[in-house]
């Protein structure tokens, strides 16, 4: 009988487990610890007395990062940072996600439907801007134009940040969605002893010299170069050049500084981002002298996909050159590599080269303040734990405190990939030389922005041209097609009248 | 036993089955609804969807890389058909036709181990298999055949085929022993009966075997067709779809409207289409190909 009444309680004890686990699987971010605190201090968090677990993904900052690959397992000058505040703010605790993300963008897009977003989270500013979700990252301008706690002597937090980052960077609609406190510098990096294998004593200077050089170790029977020909990066080179006396218009449609999608669409629909326009697929024909020489593998493919695998060719010495961030001679250094390394920026180009070349100096166009110093505040709709009374208060509190010039220089230069980029901050001397790129005015031109998927579709068209399985003419029409498309989509979704512009 | 105890027993009964249903519901059922009344709005994933009638479907009617997508499916799926079917049968057939038992279980054994390998890891392999310096191109080299050559995965005239074509020698395991159990279900005296009749060899398999596996034939194809829409794995892994759309098909499209470009109701308009197609797929193959059994 006891037996059987147990068993008859059996159905009702698993329902009310079902129920207790569904209650638990929704949010796992409302585990952390909230019990309101009653500290009373000048700054925001102990104002707002919350009290808790704030969570951050730093990207490549992470500290004591283990599931992360590529960051240096001593790198902890964030939890350094963070158990000093921590200790400044008793009952509060930074925690770090040690994750890696395969994509990201979709990682972002899943937990923030969820409403599982972490408190901080890294974003960059064009991500933020135009492809994640509108209203998961909260707009921290008014935060911009009030004073730091932990910066005396300065009226506005946006004093102490890097004036033409913050002016370029801003949103459409005049927003600024992160603090963004680094730069990410790119260039060819080459194995020297291949270099010297080839009878090469000279990195190239000229676009000419490139193809030469290419040329040579080909000859010698070394592969220049493998890799993705990663369209939204090269075409930045060209287009800052061609189209730098044109800056000005592109940039203004908005009224606001820097290229927006706004900006891009107008640009587009307008012939001057766009086939009608010479200058805007001028650049192919003389890219594709360059791959030409290189291993045909990766000419097709999406360079994100292949990109680990054009590196590891390039560490094992199988490739000469590499164009990549300046975290490649961190990459070096950890891969315990024997050949010397050392890097070229992109050359100027000349009318010789181009009869559409400016001739300015375009080597930063695709760098810039993309680093991972780039943080973002969820909002309450992306991250449900954001509701908990005095919460943002104590995010914002948080983030003031790594948003200082001292803490930006110590955990970036840490780091060693990046460039410190805000007033005060002096980068690592072994990254002087492609530092000079941040000192240059961000004004870089490109297209990608009107609709989430035109990059990906330009690259498409730009593998198959390069490797030879369409013509220019094919490519020039596909291109304008996918123009066509993209400013259509943006016109749809933004309800935009291009006539007014 | 009284009508009231009866009842007892009943809801007891159902009791222990409702968490199994509650959890059925909510994590199977719930969200195909939620597919289905997503398609038509313009959900983003994130903000609130806003109902957009078939706005999603006219796309769909003008989208020039589903069109492509469906196109290569199309290819994907007879040649999947082909493959799961063909070298699995014969297979089957040798091995069933072997004197011996314990030779049988051997061989048996042998086709079903490389189960352990994890799916992903045979895609990785390919993928180097098919790279230019790859082992592919480096054999043709060997044999004097370099004029062979090819950028596998490169060239989009044979990327497709290169995927479709990966995994030789194309004997699933799974369906091999499906066979495999089919040919041991036909009776003794049947074949027997077909012996005497002067079926044998080829005749037999053709008069006998194939007929009476009509059932296998059948699941196979059912769930090959299936399969073969839904594998995203090798195109997202291999290619994501390139070289252009040479080896894009609806699954991937579906899949990168969604999670990269954050059309969650577009994507979801393409998954309704899908459903609908396999759900086509499977009632025409399941009247094409009838069974007594």
């Amino acid at each position: 009988m006891n037996i059987y009444k147990k068993a008859k309680m059996l159905p009702v004890m698993l329902i009310a487990l079902a129920l207790v686990l569904s209650g638990c699987g929704g949010n796992a971010a409302n585990n952390s610890s909230n019990t309101p605190g009653t500290t009373p201090s000048g700054n925001q968090e102990e104002a707002s007395g919350w009290k808790g677990t704030i969570t951050m993904y730093a990207q490549a900052y992470t500290p004591d990062a283990k599931n992360i690959s590529g960051l240096r397992k001593d790198q902890r000058m964030l939890r350094v940072v963070a158990d000093e505040y921590e200790k400044a703010h008793p009952g509060i605790k930074i925690e770090f996600i040690d994750e890696e993300f395969k994509d990201y963008t979709q990682t972002v897009r899943v937990k923030a439907a969820a409403g599982e977003l972490y408190d901080i989270f890294w974003g960059q500013w064009a991500d933020l801007n135009n492809t994640f979700p509108k209203g998961i990252a909260e707009d921290l301008t008014e935060y911009f134009k009030k004073p730091n706690p932990y910066i005396p002597g300065k009226p506005t937090w946006q004093e102490a940040m890097n004036e033409t980052v913050v002016n370029e960077t801003v949103s459409p609609d005049g927003k600024h969605y992160n603090i963004n406190g680094d730069y990410v510098a790119t260039a060819f990096f080459y194995n020297k002893d291949l270099f010297d294998k080839a009878g090469i004593t000279e990195a190239p200077k000229s676009w000419v010299e490139l193809i030469e050089v290419s040329k040579k170790l080909q000859d010698a029977g070394i592969v220049p170069m493998s890799q993705g020909p990663d369209y939204s990066w090269f075409q930045r080179h060209y287009l800052t050049d061609f189209y730098s006396k044109e800056f000005e218009t592109i940039s203004g449609y908005d009224k606001n500084p820097g290229i927006s999608s706004l900006d891009e669409t107008i640009a587009i629909s307008k012939g001057l981002l766009s086939t009608t326009d010479e200058r805007f697929m001028a650049w192919w024909p003389l890219f594709k002298q360059l791959t030409d020489t290189w291993k045909k593998d990766y000419l097709t493919s999406e360079p994100g996909i292949v990109a680990n695998s054009a590196k590891n060719d390039f560490l094992a010495g199988k490739t000469a050159i590499i164009y990549d961030g300046s975290w490649v001679p961190n990459n070096v250094k950890d891969a315990n590599v024997t050949f010397e390394l050392a890097s070229f920026n992109f050359p100027v180009l000349s009318t010789a080269d181009s009869q559409f070349s400016t001739g300015i100096d375009a080597s930063g166009a695709v760098g810039g303040p993309n680093g991972a110093f780039q943080f973002a505040v969820s909002t309450k709709e992306a991250n449900a734990t954001m509701k908990e009374e005095g919460k943002k208060e104590a995010v914002i509190d948080w983030l003031h405190f790594v948003g200082t010039p001292e803490n930006v220089e110590r955990i970036v230069n840490e780091n060693g990939n990046f460039v410190p980029t805000w007033p005060g901050t002096k980068p690592n001397d072994s990254m002087s030389e492609l530092a000079s790129q941040a000192s240059k005015e961000l004004k870089a031109i490109s297209v990608g922005g009107s609709s989430p998927n035109l990059g990906k579709n330009l690259q498409r068209v730009f593998g198959l041209y390069l490797s030879g399985n369409i013509n220019f003419d094919k490519a020039k029409e596909s291109v304008q097609k996918e123009l066509d498309t993209a400013i259509k989509e943006y016109q749809t979704k933004n309800n935009t009248d291009f006539s007014q512009y | 036993m009284k009508l009231k105890d009866k009842y007892k027993v009943a809801l007891t009964g159902y009791a222990f089955i409702l968490p199994t249903f509650i959890f059925l519901i909510w994590f199977m059922y719930y969200p195909v609804y939620q597919a289905l009344s997503g398609a038509f709005t313009n959900w983003d994933g994130f903000n609130a969807p806003q109902f957009i009638g078939l706005d999603n479907f006219k796309r769909m009617m003008t989208d020039e890389v589903l069109s492509q997508s469906t196109v290569n499916a199309l290819i994907w799926i007879a040649f999947s058909i082909i493959l799961s079917v063909v070298p699995p049968f014969i297979v089957a057939e040798l091995i069933f036709h072997v004197k011996k038992t314990k030779l049988q279980y051997l061989y048996r054994t042998l086709f079903v181990v490389p189960i352990v390998i994890p799916g992903i890891v045979t895609v990785l392999l390919w993928r180097l298999l098919y790279q230019g310096d790859g082992a592919i191109n480096q054999i043709l080299e060997m044999i004097g055949l370099g004029s062979l050559q090819k950028l596998w995965l490169g060239d989009p005239n044979i990327a497709l085929y290169s995927i479709m074509l990966m995994g030789f020698p194309w004997i699933s395991a799974f369906n091999m022993l499906i066979f495999y159990s089919g040919l041991q279900g036909i009776p003794q005296e049947v074949i027997e009966a077909a012996k005497l009749e002067g079926a044998t060899g080829w005749k037999r398999v053709f008069r006998l075997d194939i007929p009476l596996s009509l059932p296998q034939f059948r699941l196979i194809i059912i769930l090959s067709l299936i399969g073969s829409l839904q594998n995203i794995i090798p195109p997202l892994i291999m290619t994501n779809g390139g070289p252009g759309y040479s080896t894009y098909v609806p699954i991937l499209h579906m899949y990168n409207v969604s999670t990269v470009n954050g059309e969650f109701g577009y994507g979801m308009a393409v998954a309704l289409i899908m459903f609908l197609v396999i759900l086509l797929f499977t009632i025409l193959n399941m009247k094409l190909v009838k069974s007594e059994s």
